[in-house]
C-alpha cells in the first residue's frame, strides 16, 4: 500500500488530469447534446490548436497565452466553416461520426505533413512551476488548465441556463420543430454553437500542447477516455463534463498509484460500464 | 380577413393530407374545424403554424403570404400553436417553456407582464414555475402549452386537440380558457374532436373529411343538418 502522501499527491495530479479531459470534453458534449452532431473531429482540432501553440511559440516566440487569443478567434470561425458543410451535405447524428472520423484522419496526416511523426515537448517557463501545499505539490499550469475548465463550464452552464440563446438552444434539442414554431432559427444557433465548440477545442489544444507530449497519433488516446467522460456527465451538460473529468482523471490517478499505471486505460470504461448498468439516481 | 387560406394543399411525402382547403378566420372570432380521425385537421393546423410546407394555394395572415416565410418566421407574423399532446419541452422548467413561447423579439419587452398575465390566468403554474415541465399532470401541461402560446402575444392561437387526454371537468376549464382567449381579442383556430364542444364554443366551423372541406357555417345551422346530427353528434 502506497504512503498516504503519495495518495494525496496521486489525487491532486488526477483532478488535475481531469481539468484536461474536461476541458477536451466540453465541446464534445456539447455538440454532441445540443447538435445531435458526434464530432470526432474534436480532438483532432484540439491537437491541431496544440501543434499552432507549440509552433506559434517555438517558432515564433508568441508567448502561448498570446497564442491562444490569436487562435480562439480563427477555430470559431473554422467551426462555423465546418458546420456548413455539415448542413449542406445534411449531416446527421450517425453519419456525422463516419465524416469527421474522416475530418480526423485528413488532420492527423496534415500534422504528420508538416511537424512529422516525433514526439514533441513545447518547454516554456512555467513548466515545472509547481505550488507547494504542505506536503503536496501542485503544478502550475495543469491549476491553470482545472481553473480554466471550471471557468468555462461554468459559463457553459450559464450561458445555457440563464440567455434567451441557450434555451433556445436546450429547446430546439429536445423539440425541432416547435422550438421553430415560437420564433427559434436553429440554422443561425447551430452555426453559433459550432463555432463556440471549435473554440473550445482551441483552448483544450492549447493546455495539450503545455503539459503533455505531442504526436499526430496521439489525437486518438485521448479519444476513449474523453468519450467516457462526455457521457458520464451527460450529453449537452457542461458542469456534468467536468464532474465526471475530474472522476475519471483522480480514478485513473488512484489506479496508477494503488494497482499499476498498465491499469489506468481500464479505469474510464469500467466506471462508464458501471454507472450505465447501476443508473444511479443523481446522474 | 386576418387568416385566409385559399385552395390549400398539404402532403405528407408523396401523399396528400389536405386538398383544396378554403377556410377564414376573422379578428377576434373562434373558428372550429371538426371532422373524424384522419381527416387532416393536424395537417391542417400544422401546416398554417409552418411545420409543413404548403404544396399548393394560398396562406395568408393579414395579406402576408405564410408559405413563402421559413419556419421560424411564420410565428413573427403573430400566430402561436398550441400542438397536439402538448409537446412541451419537458427538461426545462415551466418558467422556461413559458420564456420560449415569449423568445420572439417583439414578446420579449414584455416578458414580466406576459408572466404575470399567464400566471394569473394559472395560479398553480406559478407555484411549479421552477419544476421540469415533464413532470407535471395532463392539464398543468395544457396550461403550460397555452400559456406558452399566450407569451408569444399572437393575433391567432391554433388549438390542436387541446382536451385530448383530459380529465372531463378540465375539459370544460380548457374551453372556458379559450372562450377567455377570445375576450382578449385573440382570434381561435380550433381544431377537436369533442365536436359538442367545439361547436358551443365556436362562431363558425367547417366539416373536414378525408381533406376537404365538406361543409361549413354557423354552428346551430350545421347541428341542424341531419347528416352532421347523425355522424357527430350520435342523434
Amino acid at each position: 500500500m502506497p504512503s498516504l502522501t503519495l495518495l494525496g499527491q496521486s489525487l491532486i495530479s488526477g483532478v488535475m488530469l481531469g481539468g484536461l479531459y474536461a476541458l477536451v470534453a466540453l465541446g464534445l458534449s456539447l455538440s454532441w447534446g445540443l447538435l445531435r452532431l458526434v464530432n470526432l473531429g474534436h480532438f483532432a482540432l484540439a491537437f491541431l490548436g496544440a501543434y499552432l501553440v507549440y509552433h506559434l511559440g517555438t517558432v515564433w516566440h508568441v508567448d502561448p497565452w498570446w497564442a491562444v487569443l490569436i487562435i480562439v478567434p480563427v477555430f470559431f470561425v473554422f467551426g462555423m466553416l465546418q458546420h456548413w458543410v455539415f448542413v449542406v451535405f445534411r449531416v446527421t447524428e450517425l453519419t456525422s461520426l463516419l465524416v469527421t472520423f474522416g475530418i480526423s484522419v485528413i488532420v492527423e496526416s496534415i500534422l504528420q505533413w508538416i511537424w512529422t511523426a516525433d514526439f514533441r515537448r513545447y518547454e516554456t517557463h512555467y513548466a515545472g512551476v509547481s505550488l507547494k501545499v504542505g506536503p503536496f505539490y501542485v503544478p502550475w499550469l495543469e491549476l491553470v488548465a482545472l481553473i480554466v475548465a471550471v471557468g468555462l463550464a461554468w459559463a457553459s452552464w450559464a450561458w445555457l441556463r440563464w440567455t434567451y440563446v441557450g434555451k433556445a438552444l436546450r429547446a430546439t434539442a429536445e423539440d425541432a420543430d416547435i422550438a421553430a414554431a415560437f420564433g427559434i432559427n436553429h440554422r443561425l444557433l447551430s452555426f453559433l454553437l459550432s463555432g463556440v465548440c471549435a473554440a473550445y477545442a482551441a483552448v483544450a489544444g492549447a493546455f495539450i500542447a503545455l503539459v503533455s507530449t505531442l504526436a499526430p497519433s496521439q489525437i486518438w488516446a485521448w479519444l476513449g477516455v474523453v468519450f467516457a467522460v462526455v457521457i458520464i456527465g451527460r450529453l449537452g451538460n457542461p458542469v456534468g463534463a467536468l464532474l465526471a473529468g475530474i472522476l475519471i482523471g483522480a480514478a485513473e490517478s488512484l489506479a496508477m498509484a494503488v494497482i499499476s499505471p498498465a491499469w489506468a486505460p481500464v479505469v474510464s470504461f469500467t466506471i462508464l460500464i458501471v454507472l450505465l448498468l447501476w443508473q444511479p439516481k443523481w446522474l | 380577413m386576418l387568416l385566409e387560406l385559399r385552395d390549400l394543399h398539404v402532403a405528407y411525402g408523396d401523399a396528400p393530407a389536405v386538398w383544396d382547403v378554403s377556410l377564414d378566420v376573422d379578428a377576434g372570432e373562434i373558428v372550429s374545424v371538426i371532422g373524424p380521425n384522419g381527416a387532416g385537421k393536424t395537417t391542417l393546423i400544422n401546416a398554417v403554424a409552418g411545420l409543413l410546407r404548403i404544396r399548393r394555394g394560398s396562406a395568408r395572415l393579414d395579406g402576408v403570404e405564410l408559405g413563402r416565410l421559413r419556419p421560424h418566421q411564420v410565428c413573427e407574423q403573430g400566430i402561436a400553436l398550441v400542438p397536439e399532446g402538448r409537446r412541451l419541452f419537458t427538461r426545462m422548467s415551466v418558467e422556461e417553456n413559458l420564456e420560449i413561447g415569449g423568445y420572439r423579439p417583439a414578446a420579449r419587452a414584455s416578458r414580466d407582464a406576459s408572466l404575470a398575465r399567464v400566471y394569473d390566468l394559472f395560479p398553480v403554474l406559478r407555484e411549479k414555475r421552477l419544476q421540469d415541465a415533464g413532470l407535471l399532470s395532463g392539464g398543468q401541461q395544457q396550461m403550460v402549452a397555452i400559456g406558452r402560446a399566450l407569451m408569444a402575444k399572437p393575433r391567432i392561437m391554433l388549438f390542436d386537440e387541446p382536451s385530448l387526454g383530459l380529465a372531463p371537468a378540465i375539459v370544460d376549464d380548457m374551453f372556458d380558457i379559450i372562450a377567455s382567449v377570445r375576450a382578449e381579442g385573440v382570434a381561435v383556430l380550433l381544431v377537436e374532436q369533442n365536436v359538442g364542444k367545439a361547436l358551443e364554443v365556436a362562431d363558425r366551423a367547417y366539416v373536414l373529411e378525408q381533406g376537404r372541406i365538406v361543409a361549413s357555417g354557423k354552428p346551430d345551422a350545421l347541428t341542424k343538418q341531419p347528416r352532421i346530427r347523425e355522424v357527430y353528434l350520435g342523434v
